[in-house]
């Protein structure tokens, strides 16, 4: 087996002993069934608000987490005296997380297209741009906070505190229709307000928007190259 | 041939001169020792030879290999035990050893090494779950799961009780019989007295003596003592204060101590024993590192 596969087959074994990656799968899974159970088949709001908080969860929890954990116990440090490049479990650990938030994603879809009927778009490419730039906005916070956060339990932290208001700007806890106009403006230049919105522009049968796009691309590549210019390997 | 030579290695962070001028080279399948408090330079210098840091000056060869440079190569061939470095906490105990080996071109078979170095029962246990002793054992066999020619080891026995440094020393000279040759830093004398065929004493930044551990020893211009309890009434103080050697006799009850050079010792128990003068607990107190260290810096060790 190659370096990459058996790194790769350790770090799901870690992940999936990891109470907080199950966590990230049950709690949007959870409010989908609680908010769902009384969903019309043609709402376009739920889907795309449980899409966006189960990769929120996964970019401003597990990443950064993971990440400085690894860091703060000298694993990245430990790595680099061998012949593997500590770069390559960095890889592999995004690579998972995505997989993380692929999975998550994956089983809200398919719980509310079966279970509660919920309408699922038929638009495979727009559907997917939004999930990937989506996903790369939230995991480029995430690589930034576990880039500049001392420790583990910091970067936790940190993304805590960042996840409640991105959250709340974003219209996940409450509709965006329902928000302060000047806030829910706000939200819409947040890279978790983008992602939702370009989803519903999806669900609603629309291409997404150019404007949450380029917001979600602009966070994805300004801010990982803040955190690739952060970065300590120890 | 040696396998580590470092010649007038500097290195300067800011303005603060970590580094100024080591030079020492390592012999192949030795144990060798860099011994001194700690924040003398001991850790930034085998993390230059390990190629983890980068020197200001000088010249590194390890295995005839630049760790810079010739760094990919160099890591095929050289195990590592670093200070503080934890490893996830769910990894099991053969997951890390069959992780590790895949990083090498040649390991060696980690199943052998989980029974050398006692691990075999704990093969399906956590990290997280091992206890201090078994945590370290688990990483000297990581760092010497790739089959290397030379292990660095860390601090290796920092936070152990007494019995399980004393099971890691055996094990690490059984790592020198197997051929590896092993470079030990350490704060502990009784280590590095135990273990190192050479060492190099550190102090602020600089190499102050090398040499075996008896070399440095009996390099101290110092004097020695011997106690011993008196078993009768009789005064010995002015009988031995005038004998060859000896420079100064203390007596406290029927505790004596008697301090001096040379053969003084052989001279003090013969009078004794010419002169009819029952003692016990005779002790020669043997001078250690601690000693060399003091007579070397004029400071005492642990401050």
């Amino acid at each position: 087996m190659t370096v990459i596969a058996k790194l790769t087959t350790v770090e799901l074994k870690l992940l999936a002993r990891e109470p907080g990656s199950i966590f990230t799968i049950l709690i949007p899974l959870f409010i989908l069934i609680v908010f769902g159970s009384s969903i019309s088949p043609g709402d376009t709001v739920l889907l795309p608000m449980t899409l966006a908080i189960a990769v929120g969860l996964v970019g401003l929890y597990q990443v950064p987490t993971t990440l400085a954990t690894y860091r703060e116990r000298g694993i990245l440090r430990r790595l680099s005296t061998t012949p593997v490049r500590p770069g390559s479990l960095l890889g592999v650990q995004l690579i998972l997380q995505f997989m993380l938030a692929l999975t998550a994603c994956g089983l809200l879809l398919a719980v509310a297209s079966t279970v509660l009927g919920a309408h699922v778009p038929s638009q495979v490419v727009p559907l997917a741009a939004a999930f990937l730039l989506g996903t790369a906005a939230m995991f480029a916070i995430g690589l930034l906070i576990a880039a500049v956060a001392a420790n583990g339990r910091t970067a936790n932290g940190v993304g805590v505190m960042l996840y409640f208001p991105m959250a709340y700007l974003a219209g996940l806890m409450q509709p965006a229709e329902m928000m302060p106009l000047i806030l829910a403006r706000i939200g819409e230049f947040t890279p978790l307000g983008a992602f939702r919105e370009s989803l519903q522009d999806v669900w609603a049968g629309a291409s997404p928007g150019l404007l949450p796009l380029g917001v979600m691309a602009a966070y994805a590549v300004v801010v990982s190259l803040a955190a690739a210019k952060f970065f300590r390997w120890e | 041939m040696a396998v580590i030579d470092v010649t007038d290695l500097t290195k300067r962070y800011a303005d603060h001169t970590v580094l100024n001028g080591i030079s020492f080279s390592v012999e192949e399948g030795e144990i060798f020792g860099l011994l001194g408090p700690n924040g003398t330079g001991k850790t930034t210098t085998v993390e230059c030879v390990e190629g983890l840091r980068r020197a200001d000056g000088g010249s590194i060869r390890v295995l005839g290999l630049d760790p810079i440079r010739d760094g990919r190569q160099l890591r095929e061939r050289i195990g590592v035990q670093l200070q503080h470095t934890q490893l996830p906490e769910n990894i099991k105990v053969w997951e890390a050893l069959d992780l590790y080996a895949s990083f090498y071109a040649q390991p060696r078979d980690w199943r052998e090494l989980l029974e050398e170095w006692g691990l075999a029962d704990k093969r399906n246990a956590r990290f997280g779950k091992l206890s201090g002793g078994q945590k370290q054992r688990l990483f000297i066999a990581l760092a010497l799961v790739g089959n290397p020619r030379v292990a660095f080891l860390d601090e290796l026995t920092t936070g152990l009780d007494p019995q399980a440094r004393r099971a890691t020393w055996e094990l690490i000279k059984k790592v020198r019989a197997s051929g590896v040759t092993v470079v030990l830093v350490s704060h502990f004398m009784d280590e590095v007295e135990e273990l190192c065929d050479r060492v190099a004493v550190f102090d602020r930044g600089r190499i102050i003596a090398t040499g075996t551990p008896e070399q440095l020893i009996d390099g101290v211009d110092a004097d020695h003592q011997m106690r011993f309890t008196l078993m009768a009434t009789t005064d010995p103080v002015a009988l031995l204060s005038g004998l060859p050697g000896v420079s100064g006799v203390t007596r406290d009850g029927s505790k004596v101590t008697v301090t001096g050079r040379g053969d003084f010792a052989t001279a003090v128990t013969s009078a004794l024993a010419r002169n009819l003068i029952p003692v016990a607990d005779l002790r020669i107190d043997k001078r250690t590192l601690d000693d060399a260290f003091l007579a070397l810096t004029g400071r005492s060790f642990n401050l």
